[in-house]
């Protein structure tokens, strides 16, 4: 509730924000070889275009209000349809790629902050570097390049699934349970197939911070007193580094975990783009380039509602990773 | 008997709280373990893994045969634009909806093929039937007569009459729609115009004898649409069921749409009963699968492996290396209906004198822009000779006699009273950045070498039309496009009027009138020296400079033909069949 406010200027910003940018989407909607003015007049009528800024935002805000975030010129859709067809396909990258760099980063920071100077410590900050310093999309042409140009093993990078296998029923929007659902075993694995590249290389780039972070926290939760008590008293080494070190030091991660979701989420439009992935942010990219408003605003709306969603997770996780913080 | 222990396993693990706490070598095989209320178990290990593999692998080899039999009857096209509507005619319809639609609908009449050196490219001389079986035109040329086919019919198995015809072509010139401004051009502008004479007779009254009305029931828009189906969307605001038929199609064309995603993917399958193709039978392919791939590199990757079996936007290096490794069919056709410009602003300082214009064709880097825009992939538009000064023929566009000679651009500058130069901005849109980007480079170096300093503005595409449109930029890299190529329709709508398209914002009253006179103009000797007079007032005004005409490269799997260039640059899925 208290994030409503935050949402409206948001609103209303993005609004202003894409009025102000040079470009006028009449104009670039009426490029048919023989677009004339009436045309464009009439192109700038649909939308709205021709009433005055504040009368504009009035209606948006009437709209929007009443869940309609108008229609999209380049798809031709209501913008609500193409973020509900769409979303699902980036949140299933985002989270699988998060799965990918949490469930790699975490041990590579930890084993990291266990033997700090060593080659591991070395090598983990040496991969690490090279994720970062690595732009999403050269290792996404590198990946397909790779995997399926010389090698075959992957399907063709074009978007969640194989043209030649047919969807599931659209339950949930994320394939990889629709699949399940439908018990298509062979339509799950194609599309796990298809989804494994893109999470692999947006992984690649988020695993650094998530390594970084841990193994920082990792080594002042292992220098504390209660980890050298633990030791003192003969506790087993697992018990000592999984239970009492990486669980004082998840609290960090768990924030860095959250906001490089919603920064993936937003940012991952150049993988979306090199694996013709069917998500928001290449659709929000596409928009922007041909202003085309109403798409803009609608994805800068969902993100925002997305970022107070993941803020709300983090700080339920928080709860769960540490008794003592409580959500009032 | 590891299957049924897998079940177990699967149904033990649902039922209680579980987590899967570390994996671990014992001995030679890995085996995964599973804390299940604090007892552990071992879930599955590397054994049952590997016959659970071979399983899947079976399945998989034994659906693969079935698979390489629909993919053959399958032409995938990849593209980096995308469909958007159905109807053509929707204001804003993307060039890949037009592609889609010529293969939905049937119109009157189509373009006939021809041969251009050893290329199959449309001929806008031969006008063949679609829906008309044959069509008449009057002494005075003032009325066109089509006969429909009688064994015409809709995807919904109802039969195609001259209702429907007519229904369609009002709805093409009095809707709101992209087909009224084109329809204009063939002097198509009213209902009036168009009678149903029986339900297989259809006439199209002039008020002029048009050269170009009959070309312009070719082109994308007028196409013929199921009027009962549509009129039953019809609505008070929209008469014309604009908004239905968006996503959805009514008309007899060669495919029928099986499922459209606007902005991914369409599909679509054959209509059995299509028969309106040249060779008079139904379209080869069972379906046709058009896909947008934004990024070129990976559109390349797919042709090049088999997965897709053409595509028509890669880049120019791409297509290179594709053609030089000899694996695939390249098809290189100049598009002879466009035209890439360095484009001036007339009516802004310093570009108003004839002058620097001149200068500015004189000092163009031609070859070097030729080989790094498009590594020398087109019909060049420079570098050519006159006989006395005069242009060889009324054609548009035709090579000019321009080529880099700083010495005499020096001397224009001064004849301008501009010794020294100026300093200017030189804009073109981000969507061609691959090519305009090297282009600005080394115009702006040679331009240096006379003095003007060029400033390069790189704008997104909606800027960059907003502000042709608003006259606001100096001097900038456009093309332009015509479906019905002729001399006068190019000087017509790209060099008269505040409008757009003309972007060199030439207001030359002499041309206008030339150019206007040879619209109507019967007598072909006399329509060929319009054309001569029109050539070299452009030449001596230099409003634009011409480039070239870039190729389109059709890369297509060596096992497919019949691949036509086309009026709208796209590919039309009917030419196209597997060897």
């Amino acid at each position: 509730m208290s994030s409503l406010p935050a949402l409206f200027g948001v609103l209303v910003f993005t609004f202003l924000l894409m009025r102000v940018l040079p470009g006028d989407p009449a104009v670039f909607f009426a490029s048919g070889p023989n677009a004339g003015k009436e045309e464009v007049e009439l192109i700038r009528k649909q939308l709205g275009l021709n009433k005055s800024i504040p009368e504009q935002l009035t209606l948006y805000l009437y709209d929007v209000g009443r869940g309609n975030l108008g229609r999209s010129m380049m798809t031709g859709q209501l913008v609500t349809k193409d973020l509900r067809e769409r979303l699902p396909a980036s949140l299933e990258l985002t989270f699988t790629a998060l799965l990918i760099a949490l469930v790699s980063a975490v041990p590579l920071g930890v084993i990291a902050a266990l033997k700090p100077g060593s080659i591991i410590d070395h090598s983990v900050r040496l991969f690490c570097a090279l994720g970062v310093c690595v732009p999403t999309f050269v290792s996404g042409l590198l990946l397909i390049y790779v995997f399926y140009y010389l090698l075959g093993l992957a399907p063709d990078p074009t978007g969640r699934i194989d043209v030649f296998t047919s969807m599931p029923p659209s339950r949930t929007g994320f394939l990889m349970i629709d699949f399940l659902i439908a018990g298509d075993i062979d339509g799950w694995w194609a599309a796990f197939k298809q989804l494994i590249l893109p999470a692999l290389s947006m992984a690649l780039f988020v695993i650094a911070p998530l390594a970084r972070i841990t193994r920082a926290s990792m080594l002042v939760s292992l220098g504390s007193d209660f980890v050298r008590t633990a030791r003192s008293v003969g506790l087993s080494w697992r018990h000592v580094v999984v239970t009492y070190a990486l669980r004082n030091a998840i609290l960090p991660v768990i924030t860095i975990a959250g906001i490089v979701f919603s920064t993936m989420l937003g940012a991952n439009v150049l993988v979306e783009k090199v694996f013709s992935w069917p998500g928001v942010a290449s659709y929000a990219l596409d928009a922007l380039l041909s202003s085309d408003y109403a798409p803009v605003q609608g994805f800068v709306l969902l993100m925002a509602s997305l970022f107070v969603l993941v803020n709300l997770a983090v700080d339920v996780c928080y709860g769960i990773a540490d008794p003592r913080v409580t959500i009032e | 008997m590891c299957w049924s222990r897998l079940a177990a396993h699967a149904w033990a693990v649902t039922r209680g709280r579980w987590r899967v706490t570390c994996l671990g070598f014992k001995g030679f095989s890995q085996v995964f373990w599973l804390k299940f209320k604090g007892k552990s178990m071992r879930l599955i290990s590397f054994k049952m893994m590997l016959q659970a593999t071979a399983v899947l692998a079976l399945l998989l080899a034994a659906t693969g045969p079935l698979r390489a039999q629909t993919r053959a009857e399958t032409l995938r096209y990849v593209t980096g634009a995308s469909v958007n509507t159905l109807d053509p005619n929707i204001p804003g319809a993307t060039r890949e909806s037009f592609a889609v639609s010529l293969s939905t609908y049937d119109r009157l009449v189509s373009f006939g093929r021809k041969q251009l050196n050893g290329k199959w490219v449309f001929d806008l001389e031969k006008i063949t039937g679609e829906l008309a079986e044959s069509y008449d035109v009057s002494p005075d040329g003032l009325k066109i007569t089509f006969h429909l086919r009688k064994d015409a019919k809709f995807q919904d198995g109802s039969p195609v009459t001259a209702e429907d015809v007519k229904w369609s072509l009002d709805r093409a010139v009095t809707a709101p729609v992209l087909g009224k401004n084109q329809l204009l051009t063939g002097s198509l502008t009213s209902a009036d115009q168009f009678k149903v004479i029986d339900p297989l007779t259809f006439e199209v009254a002039l008020p002029k004898p048009d050269k170009l009305a009959l070309p312009n029931l070719a082109v994308v828009y007028p196409i013929i649409i199921n009027s009962k189906v549509a009129k039953q969307h019809a609505t008070a605001e929209d008469p014309w069921a604009m908004a239905w038929l968006k996503e959805h199609t009514a008309g007899s064309g060669a495919y029928a749409v099986e499922s459209f995603k606007p902005g991914e993917q369409v599909i679509l399958k054959r209509n059995e009963g299509w028969n309106r193709g040249t060779a008079d039978k139904a379209a080869f392919f069972k379906r046709v699968i058009v896909q947008s791939v934004p990024e070129p590199a990976t559109r390349a990757n797919l042709v090049e492996r088999g997965d897709a079996d053409l595509v028509i936007d890669l880049q120019a290096s791409d297509v290179q290396s594709l053609e030089a490794k000899a694996k695939l069919k390249v098809i290189s056709t100049p598009q002879y209906n466009a035209v890439t410009f360095v484009s001036m602003n007339n009516q802004i300082p310093p570009f108003d004198n004839v002058n620097v214009r001149r200068a500015i064709a004189f000092a163009l880097p031609y070859d070097d822009m030729f080989k790094a825009a498009l590594f020398g992939r087109g019909a060049p538009l420079f570098g050519a000779t006159w006989e006395a000064g005069k242009p060889p023929n009324g054609g548009y566009p035709i090579p000019q006699p321009v080529k880099v000679d700083l010495d005499k651009a020096r001397e224009y500058l001064k004849a301008a009273g501009l010794p020294e130069g100026f300093a200017t901005t030189f804009s073109f849109n981000v969507g061609q950045a691959s090519t305009a980007e090297p282009m600005a480079a080394l115009v702006k170096e040679s331009l240096g070498k006379i003095g003007i300093k060029v400033d390069i503005q790189k704008l997104p595409d909606a800027q960059m039309s907003t502000q042709i449109n608003e006259k606001k930029l100096p001097f900038f890299i456009e093309g332009i496009v015509a479906w019905l190529p002729s001399t006068d329709y190019f000087y017509r709508n790209f060099y008269i009027g505040n409008q757009r398209w003309n972007y060199s914002s030439i207001n030359h009253p002499e041309l206008t009138a030339i150019a206007q006179e040879a619209r109507f103009e019967p007598n072909k000797v006399k329509y060929e020296e319009d054309g001569r007079k029109l050539n070299a007032i452009h030449f001596s005004e230099m409003p634009q400079i011409p480039l070239w005409q870039p190729n389109q490269d059709a890369v297509m799997a060596p096992s497919v033909e019949g691949y036509t260039y086309q009026f709208h640059r796209q590919v039309d899925y009917r030419d196209l069949s597997r060897k």
